[in-house]
C-alpha cells in the first residue's frame, strides 16, 4: 500500500498532536504519555485510555509510530507496558504541523498589530 | 471512608472484559490496566465525576473505535490510497469507443511509481488477448524522449518523439505525445468524486488513422494484484 504524503495528515487531530509530542523525548509507554500530556498541559488535556489507545492503534496503523521491541529489563518496569516510539513519518508529521502552528499564530500576531496601528 | 477507586478496578476490569474480544483488541492489551491504573489519582484529582468518565471512556469508545475499523477496513476494501491506483475494467455500455478500436474487454492498470504512474492496458480484441506496451506517466508538465521501461528507443516511434504528462488536479491526469510540438495522441483520465469511476478520453493518430474514444471504467474491488489480508 502507498504511504501516505506528510502533508496529508494536516491539521493534525489534537490527540495525534499531543501524543507525537510526547514521543519527542524518546519512547514512552500509554501510562507515561497520558501522564505527559496532562502535564505539559497543566492538567487541561486527558487522553482517557480508550480514547489513548484508539489513537495509538492508529498512529502505529498510519505508520506514525511504532511499537518498540525494546523493553526495559522486568526488575525497572512492568513487563507488559508496550513502548512506542516515533518513526520519521511521524516526527516529519510532527515537524510539518508545528511550523503550521507557527504560521498561524504568526499570521494572527500581523492582523493584531494591523489593527492595533489603524 | 473507603475509597472507591479499589472497588472501581474491579468495575473498569469487568466492564472492559464484557465487550467482545474483538472490541478490546482494538485497543490493545494495556487499556484494562491503565484504567485500573489510574482510577486512584482520577478519584483523588476529580472525584466521583472522574471515575464516571473514566467508565464512560471505556463504554462509549470501545465500540466507536470498533466501528471505526471496520469501516476502514471497507473502505481500504473498496478504495486505494491513491486515486488512479489500481485495476480498472471497461463498462462497454457506457463506453463510445472509436469503431476502429474497439475492445470486447478492456482493463487498465495504474501503479504508482516515484515520480508518477506505470499505466499497463489490456484486454481481448477481435477474440485475441492483446496488451499495450506499458507507458510510464510524469505528470510533471515537462517533455521527455519517448523510451521503453529500460531507457531504450521504441520501434516505430517517430525520431524527436517525446512524452509529457500533467495533472491539472488531484483527480484528473493529462498524458501524450508529440512530434515537434504536434501532438500524436493525448488522453485525459479522470477519477470521480467516489474513486470508483475512471473516464478515459483519447484522441490522436493511430496504425489505423485518427481515433476518438470515450470509455468509462470502474474499480475492481478488491485489486487483483493487491495481496488480501488473511490471503
Amino acid at each position: 500500500m502507498t504511504r501516505k504524503k506528510p502533508e496529508s495528515f494536516l491539521p493534525l487531530k489534537s490527540n495525534w498532536f499531543h501524543i507525537l509530542l510526547s514521543l519527542v523525548g524518546g519512547e514512552q509507554h500509554g501510562y507515561g504519555i497520558m501522564q505527559d500530556v496532562l502535564e505539559r498541559t497543566a492538567g487541561r488535556v486527558r487522553l482517557w485510555p480508550a480514547t489513548l489507545y484508539g489513537s495509538l492503534k492508529r498512529l502505529i496503523k498510519e505508520g506514525l509510530i511504532v511499537e518498540s521491541g525494546e523493553r526495559p529489563a522486568p526488575e525497572f518496569d512492568d513487563a507488559r507496558r508496550r513502548y512506542y516510539k516515533l518513526t520519521p513519518l511521524g516526527q516529519r508529521v510532527l515537524d510539518l504541523e508545528s511550523q503550521r502552528l507557527k504560521d498561524l499564530v504568526r499570521m494572527l500576531d500581523a492582523r493584531r498589530r494591523q489593527e492595533a496601528r489603524s | 471512608m473507603t475509597s472507591p477507586a479499589g472497588g472501581f478496578g474491579r468495575v473498569y476490569r469487568w466492564l472492559a472484559r464484557a465487550f467482545p474480544y474483538e472490541f478490546r483488541t482494538i485497543c490493545g492489551d494495556g487499556l484494562e490496566q491503565l484504567g485500573i491504573d489510574i482510577a486512584p489519582l482520577v478519584w483523588r484529582e476529580q472525584g466521583i465525576v472522574g471515575l464516571a468518565r473514566l467508565l464512560a471512556d471505556v463504554v462509549v469508545r470501545l465500540p466507536v473505535e470498533y466501528v471505526s475499523t471496520w469501516f476502514e477496513r471497507f473502505k481500504e476494501l473498496t478504495m486505494a490510497d491513491d486515486l488512479f491506483e489500481g485495476t480498472w475494467r471497461a463498462r462497454n455500455d457506457k463506453s463510445s469507443w472509436d469503431p476502429k478500436y474497439t475492445p470486447e474487454q478492456a482493463c487498465m492498470r495504474f501503479e504508482a511509481t516515484d515520480t508518477g504512474y506505470l499505466l499497463v492496458a489490456y484486454g481481448i480484441k477481435d477474440g485475441q488477448a492483446v496488451a499495450e506496451r506499458p507507458t510510464s506517466i510524469t505528470p510533471d508538465g515537462r517533455r521527455r524522449p519517448i523510451v521503453d521501461l529500460n531507457g531504450r528507443p521504441i520501434p516505430g516511434v517517430p525520431p524527436g518523439a517525446v512524452a509529457f504528462g500533467t495533472q491539472p488536479d488531484p483527480r484528473t491526469l493529462e498524458a501524450g505525445a508529440e512530434v515537434d510540438g504536434k501532438v500524436l495522441g493525448k488522453g485525459t483520465y479522470r477519477v470521480s468524486e467516489d474513486g470508483s469511476t475512471l473516464t478515459v478520453t483519447t484522441e490522436g493518430m493511430g496504425l489505423k488513422g485518427p481515433f476518438k474514444t470515450m470509455a468509462v471504467f470502474e474499480r475492481v474491488v478488491p485489486d487483483p494484484y493487491t495481496p488480501q489480508a488473511g490471503a
